[in-house]
């Protein structure tokens, strides 16, 4: 007994290594038909990786249309050199306004399987790539496109199968023929036992041959009352993929499959802008947020201040400037003229007659003396002193002119850009009022104020409210308390365009503390259904694989990814929300 | 007898395994899959060779079969004709010279219309 179970078992064996030897006759790579297409409502298409591009051939009504993609950011590639090897011929594809390279290519339209070789010259880089598009038989059912590894594993299996479900269902049916049969066969068997063996045990034998075939016969006959003329209620439900009719061109939608994954034709990925970067572990300081606003660089701006009250009148070219001019130093503003009060009118008046009356008195003892002097009588020096205090006098009395008509001149002291004017003309301005404000816009400081003493911040940003950075130096931090916060002042490095004094800004700090992990913009990781954070994986030219991540704040634009993915993976940085929102 | 039936489907299975080749230069060459086929690409100066073969290594008459192959020559693509030549050889000429190992692929047209190409790194 235990030896026919053993052979039983060694035949099981055998039928096993028979069936496993061609599924495992290729060791990494298989000869066999590619994978059938992820849906039936997608329509064939092939695609190709290499280090720097990502290419996807969609045939559809007589065009080849290649979308070609950098490999690690999924950005279109433009002005690239398709080249693709057809039956005709090299051929090369016209590049359209959405970035697709597009081709004629009636002969894709034959169902069978085509291996495209594709010529990529985009700037300095060439590529050649292969592509393998499988285009199905539209004639052929899908029902009957199962993988044909499988029913060529042996030929005598499909006959032994049918035979044995025939005559399973036949079994089932309760056939009346069938079991006739078996009744019959049995009477037989039993009379030639009996036959043989023997008339001792006649009556028994044929009493029990008898009862027996009475009974399968009443059950050959004797079948319930199930459907006899209705017909067989196995339909399974008719599914979406069942009702697109074969012939008509199937619709690319972006869906979620069976297993999880995301699929997202690449023309929806254009039109979601999605984008990805490569993950690699590195090292970050960690960040602080400080809230800052910008002002003026203190050695590249100034004010222009009126020294003495007065009225301003406009510069020599006739116009005071407007905001937004661009002044260099030196540069005359405006002018204030003091006014002169009635009091100091009258003083002056009277000063101006009495230096008058002197210059008389001393030019006529001036000409006096200058007679005198040549008969001897006045000594030379008399005459020198007398003219000495002549033009003294004559000194005063044109300083006294002076004085009362020149206005003072306002100029700029630095270069720079008027970003804060108000001169009106015959405005009287106060002594000391600020009537100019002169900024260089491209030298612009921030000053955050943080609650802890920074330790001299290397790489400090700042964020704008519209998502803006700006890198900043650290210039120095101030020690007296500002309401209980220390000011620290940034330098902004770079572009400037767009700043204005006096806007806030949120400054990223980095502090001493190091972290090693994997850094993700903040726009890549989204929360799930049920509140998990994850991020989404291009795993292939159109698929994307959500992914659980557990992440760590790093700073204001960034995000550490402690677990859940590995360095190396392309991560949807763009378009993650959108690509969230497949259903 | 139970005992060597055992041994029997043991070494069926493992047979299973052994069938599984690995995909060997037979002419100096390096070896990739194109479809159902094996191709060899052995460049040498300015000439191109490649040798088809099945997915058991065996040689396919190249008559009847078309191919191009387009090798990276100094950061330029050489694209090239390739004619079958004798036994399971298809050969081609490039007009510059293809250094060691040019990247490419090999585009094979066979006698029944289908293509098959193979691409090397």
């Amino acid at each position: 007994m235990s030896s026919r179970f053993a052979a039983a078992l060694g035949a099981m064996l055998l039928a096993a290594g028979l069936l496993a030897a061609p599924a495992r006759a290729h060791e990494g790579h298989d000869h066999g038909a590619p994978p059938p297409p992820v849906s039936n409502t997608i329509t064939p298409r092939g695609e190709a990786v290499s280090e720097a591009f990502e290419l996807t051939a969609i045939p559809r009504e007589g065009r080849l249309t290649l979308y070609l993609d950098r490999f690690r950011t999924n950005e279109p590639v433009r002005g690239a050199v398709v080249e693709v090897e057809t039956p005709e011929g090299q051929k090369t594809a016209t590049e359209t306004a959405d970035a697709t390279y597009v081709l004629p290519a009636a002969w894709m339209a034959k169902p069978g399987t085509h291996d495209l070789l594709v010529t990529v010259t985009a700037g300095d880089m060439v590529d050649v790539l292969t592509v393998s598009v499988n285009v199905p038989d539209p004639k052929a059912s899908p029902s009957t496109d199962q993988p044909a590894a499988a029913a060529t594993a042996s030929s005598v299996m499909p006959t032994v199968s049918a035979v044995l479900t025939e005559l399973r269902n036949r079994f089932i049916a309760k056939d009346p023929i069938l079991m006739a049969t078996a009744a019959g066969a049995f009477l037989l068997g039993m009379l030639v036992t009996v036959a043989v063996r023997g008339r001792r045990s006649v009556p028994a034998v044929a009493l029990i041959a008898i009862a027996i075939t009475l009974t399968l016969g009443t059950a050959a006959f004797a079948h319930g009352d199930e459907d006899h003329g209705k017909p067989a209620p196995a339909q399974p439900p008719v599914q979406g993929a069942a009702l697109t009719a074969p012939s008509e061109p199937a619709a690319d939608l972006a869906q979620r499959l069976p297993d999880g994954s995301v699929f997202v034709p690449k023309p929806t990925q254009r039109l979601l802008v999605l984008r990805t970067s490569m993950t690699e572990t590195a090292t970050f300081h960690r960040a602080v947020e400080l809230p800052g606003r910008v002002i003026p660089d203190p050695n590249a701006s100034g004010v222009v201040q009126s020294s003495v009250g007065g009225r301003l009148s406009p510069p020599p070219a006739g116009l005071f400037p407007r905001l937004g001019t661009v002044v260099k130093r030196g540069d005359v503003l405006a002018y204030v003229t003091p006014p002169v009060q009635a009091i100091d009118v009258s003083d002056m008046r009277q000063r101006q007659g009495e230096l008058d009356q002197q210059i008389d008195i001393v030019e006529r003892r001036v000409e006096r003396f200058r007679k005198l002097s040549t008969t001897g009588a006045v000594a030379q020096t008399q005459l020198d002193d007398a003219l000495s205090e002549l033009k003294g006098l004559q000194d005063r009395r044109k300083a006294l002119d002076a004085n009362r008509q020149q206005p003072e001149a306002l100029t700029a002291p630095v270069d720079g850009v008027i970003a804060q004017a108000s001169a009106v003309a015959g405005q009287m301005a106060a002594s000391g009022a600020m009537i100019f404000q002169i900024v260089d816009p491209a030298c612009l400081w921030i000053e955050a104020l943080s609650f802890d003493a920074l330790t001299t911040a290397e790489n400090a940003t700042a964020r704008l409210s519209d998502g803006r950075t700006l890198s900043l130096t650290y210039q120095g931090a101030g020690l007296a308390d500002r309401n209980q916060a220390i000011p620290v002042q940034f330098a902004v490095t770079g572009d400037t365009s767009g700043l204005r004094v006096g806007q806030f800004v949120t400054v990223l700090a980095g502090t001493d503390a190091e972290q090693i992990g994997l850094a993700l913009p903040r726009s890549a990781v989204v929360r799930s259904g049920n509140g998990q954070a994850i991020v989404y994986e291009h795993v292939t030219a159109e698929r994307f694989v959500a992914r659980q991540v557990r992440v760590e704040p790093l700073d204001g634009t960034r995000v550490l990814v402690a677990e859940g993915v590995g360095a190396g993976k392309r991560i949807v940085t763009e378009g993650a929300e959108l690509l969230d929102q497949v259903r | 007898m139970i005992r060597r039936k055992l041994v029997l489907a043991a070494a069926l299975l493992t047979a299973g395994g052994a069938i599984a080749h690995e995909a060997k230069s037979q002419h100096g060459g390096r070896v990739m899959d194109a479809g159902k086929y094996h191709v060899e690409l052995v460049a040498k100066g300015e000439s191109v060779d490649v040798f088809v073969s099945d997915g058991d290594q065996k040689p396919i008459p190249a008559a009847g079969f078309k191919g191009t192959a387009i090798l990276l020559v100094d950061g330029k693509p050489a694209r090239i004709p390739l004619q079958a030549a004798d036994g399971n050889r298809l050969s081609g000429k490039a007009a510059v010279a293809l250094g060691d190992s040019p990247k490419g692929a090999v585009q094979l047209t066979t006698p029944d219309g289908a293509t098959a190409s193979a691409k090397f790194n």
